[in-house]
This record gives structure tokens, sequence and C-alpha cells, in this order.
């Protein structure tokens, strides 16, 4: 289980991230949305600290992530994967290449260092590039291949860590609509075998058609946070609407 | 009928108005050492005849001096030798100086002292960090190794940083977030992205080396080549031999920018 307590984020121009924001995330898939700058990519990069927040908790199993150490830090994040909309993966390199940085956490510092990959490491690289439709592709490189297949690299580099939680920053944002339930339904998937799937989203049908539960975001606090079923106008009203907005004093 | 408008005359900005400045200070200079230089045992005839017949030795009838193939060819590793050795060194100091200079990993305050640090260095030509390290150490190839390599450490650290500043932050932060540290992040995530436009700075630099050490042979008193062209040169006045370095120096050179193409070519794919 993934809880977070009373978390709040300004920064340096003095814009409000997030506001006391108290969250649990369970197995399945949570859709967060709210309107472009609500506060959703701070809430999901505070999850594995690539924000900081000033106060409040991240509790990810037993472990405190906001005020872990570096080494904790560094031992929580290959719990929690992550995939981009831009998806950020090492063009230069092959699919398997970047899938095989899932792994490098786990590994020591000088296997990792000189890139040796165990023949069980790429065995489960290609299985995972397998299982993401891209067997084929294993050593092309990634900027040869298209949006779609890209981020279903990304899906695999994440699957590498054997991840607890996946964050999912708007992962479809820059895809077609083939791809975008391709990978939608590689998510479901993935939290139909009991992971906790946390994806930003900016299309309300979408969280509506595959996610478990929703929680809304506006001015980086949290206005709706209940299951896909219970998402109705006056709550849409509540996320979007600006007379909804609670304005930060 | 009516005329045609006239575009609007744009005033100079500083830049040109500076290197008009400069060219016209010139031309000025030129005409009064021309017309105040002393000419009176200067026979224009012979000069100008002697001018020709030296550079007819020097072009077309290069040929072996005072030294000895295996002489010339040794004096020519030692120059090669000495700009791959301090190129090599610098790249290597320099890429650990870049990630102090780069952006996305150094404090501002750290990137901005190291930026300076190294712009002061390179605002100071190579052969005069020699001299500087010649009156230190002494004359000798030690100078010129510590001379060269700094210069290449000043110079590099630039290109890399600059290099480096191109990829984006959030590359290396999707690594960070697998569980990564520093060096993992650099060596899985930077490296990959920044090692062609890397290597090929570095190969720039080591034509810059290759000259420089030609330089400093003769200034230097480090050997080399250098100091074989110097000697043939001002000291035995053999224009034969002297244009057989020159050519030797020239297919160096071109041999270099072959090698150049084919890598650009090869990093471009």
């Amino acid at each position: 289980m993934l809880t977070i307590t009373g978390l709040n984020k300004t920064y340096p121009n003095h814009k409000r991230g997030l506001k006391d924001v108290t969250l649990t995330f369970t197995p399945g898939v949570t859709a967060i949305i709210g309107p472009s700058g609500a506060g959703k990519t701070t809430l999901l990069r505070s999850i594995n600290r690539l924000i900081t927040p000033e106060s409040g908790t991240v509790v990810l199993g037993d472990q405190e992530i906001r005020t872990a150490n570096a080494k904790a830090l560094r031992r929580v994040r290959r719990q929690i994967g992550m995939i981009f909309q831009d998806y950020n993966l090492i063009e230069e390199l092959a699919a398997i290449d970047n899938v095989l940085h899932g792994c490098l956490g786990a590994k020591s510092w000088l296997a990792g260092i000189l890139g040796r990959y165990t023949a069980a490491e790429q065995e489960r690289a290609l299985r995972l590039l397998s299982e993401v439709g891209l067997a084929d592709f294993a050593t092309q490189r990634c900027a040869d291949l298209s949006g779609g297949q890209k981020q279903r690299v990304g899906i695999a580099r994440a699957l590498m860590q054997e991840p607890q939680v996946i964050l999912c920053d708007e992962p479809i944002a820059s895809l077609d609509p083939a791809s975008t339930q391709a990978v939608m339904t590689l998510l479901t998937d993935l939290a139909k075998r009991g992971l906790m799937i946390i994806v930003n989203l900016h299309q309300v049908d979408i969280a509506r058609d595959y996610a478990d539960h929703i929680v809304g975001v506006n001015h980086g606090q949290i206005v709706f946070d209940g299951p896909t079923s219970a998402l109705d106008e006056v709550a849409l009203a509540k996320i979007y609407h600006k007379e909804a907005v609670v304005t930060d004093a | 009928m009516t005329q045609a408008p006239q575009p609007p005359v744009r005033p100079l900005r500083p830049a040109q108005r500076a290197t008009r400045g400069l060219l016209l200070t010139l031309a000025v200079i030129s005409i009064y050492a021309g017309l105040t230089m002393q000419t009176d045992h200067l026979d224009w005839g012979v000069a100008v005849t002697s001018f020709w017949h030296n550079l007819q030795l020097m072009i077309a009838h290069p040929h072996l001096g005072q030294d000895t193939w295996p002489a010339l060819w040794q004096a020519f590793t030692n120059t090669i030798a000495l700009a791959l050795l301090t190129t090599l060194l610098g790249a290597v100091i320099a890429f650990f100086l870049a990630l102090a200079t780069a952006r996305p990993f150094a404090p501002r305050l750290l990137a901005l002292a190291m930026r300076s640090l190294m712009a002061v260095i390179r605002a100071i030509p190579t052969i005069l960090w020699v001299l500087v390290y010649a009156t230190v150490i002494g004359l000798g190839n030690e100078a010129a190794v510590v001379g060269l390599t700094f210069h290449s450490v000043a110079y590099l650290t630039k290109a890399f940083a600059e290099a480096m500043e191109t990829v984006p932050p959030a590359k290396l932060a999707a690594l960070r977030a697998t569980g990564c540290g520093f060096w993992l992040t650099v060596r899985h995530a930077l490296w990959p992205e920044v090692r062609a436009s890397l290597l090929s700075w570095t190969f720039i630099r080591f034509e810059i080396n290759f000259t420089n050490a030609v330089a400093v042979g003769a200034a230097a008193g480090t050997g080399g080549i250098g100091y074989n062209l110097f000697m043939a040169s001002a000291f035995n006045f053999d224009f034969q031999e002297v244009g057989l370095i020159v050519y030797l120096l020239l297919a160096f050179a071109i041999g270099l920018e072959l090698i150049a193409i084919r890598m650009r070519r090869h990093l471009a794919h």
C-alpha cells in the first residue's frame, strides 16, 4: 500500500504545487485527473521524490520516502517504476539496452558501471519486450521506433525493476488512438497482476474506461477521491470548473 | 511616376563599428610603415629574385638536408605522441570537470566559477602557457606536456559541458527514478547521448594540439618536428628541407582530415 499524508509543495516562484494532500493507493489503476497546472505531475513526482515536498509523508510498505537518505531512496525507487509522456529513453541505444536499464539500480556499482548484465537479466528483458509486443524490435535503436513503441519500451523498462508501483506521467499524451488503447490495455493488465498503477491523464473518458479509482486535483488540492463509478458531473465540475477552484490564501 | 521607397539606412552594430575601426587603424599603420621603411640597403630586384628562388626550392625541390629520414621520422612521431598524450589527458580530465560545469549536474555557483576559470585559461594562448610552465619546470617535454594539457582541459571542459547541457534533464531523471545513483546515471544516460559529440570535440582538439606541438617544438625547445623545422629554416637556411617538412606536415593534416570526415559520417549514422 502507498500512503501519502499531509503533503505540501511550494515552488520557488511561490506557486503552490500541492496543498495538504492525503491519499491512499491500493493495487489497481488510479487515474489522476485535473486541469493543466493543477499539480498532477507534482503529485506523481513527489511519490518517487523526483520533486521533494516541504512537508508530509509518503510511505511505501514501511519505507518513508520524503525524508529517506540517499541509499534508502535509491532502494525504494527500485520498487517504483515510472513512465513518461516523452518516453525519456536513451534514443541512441537499442530497445533491449533501455529495458536493461531497469535493473541497474539493483546491481553492484561495478557491474552497473561496466554494464554487465547476467544471462537471466537479458532473458527477462527479452521476455518483457515480448510481453509488450516488441520482441522483433529488441536490437533496434529507440530513435527508429514509433511513439507507441517507445512508450511500450518505457513500460518494459519499468517492469524490469519488478516494481510494486508504476507511475505514469501522461503516458498517452503523444500517442494516436490505436497506441493509446494498446498502452492503456497493457497498464490495466499489469494492474490485474497486483501492481499499483498511478496514471496522470488529461482525457476524462479514458480515465473512466480504464481506471478503477479516480483522484481529482485542482490548484494542488484533492477535490475528488473515489471509485470511477462515483465520478459524476458534480465531481467533474469540482475538478474542472473554475468556481470550484480553492485558491491559496 | 512615383519613386520606389528607399530602405532605411540601418546604423552599424557595435561589433561592426569595432571591426571597421580596427581595419582602418591597421591600414593607416601599414601605409605609415611602408612610407617610413628604411630601404637604403634593399635591392628590390635581388629581394624578389631570392624570394622566388627560395620559394622554388621549397615547393619544387624538397629534399633532405642536415637530417636523415630516421631522425625526421623520430621527430615526427615525437610530435604526434605529444599531441596524442596531451589530448587524451586533457579529454579525461575535462570530462570530470565538465560534470562540475554543466548545469544539469553542477550547482549554479560552482558552474559559474568553473566557467570563469576555464575562460581565463583559454584566453591565454597555448604557447604562452607552455612558456609559463617552461619557466617553472624548465625547458623541455615536461613543460610542453603540462602547458598543452592545461589549455586542452580548459577548451574541452567548455565543449564537453555544452554538449552535456543538450541532454534533456528528464532523461537523466528517468534513470534516477529507477534507483540509479549519480555515476550510473552519468554512465548509462549521459554517456550514450554525448559520446559522439565528445569524440568529435576531442578529435578537433587533437588537430589543434598537433599544430601546437609543432610550434612548441621550436619555441619551448621540446624537440619534435617543429624543432627540425626551426633549425632548417632559421638556423641552416635550408629551404629544401623546410619544403620537405612542410609537405610531411601537410600530408599528415590531410590524413587527419580524411579520418575526421569518416568519423563524422560514422557518428551521423
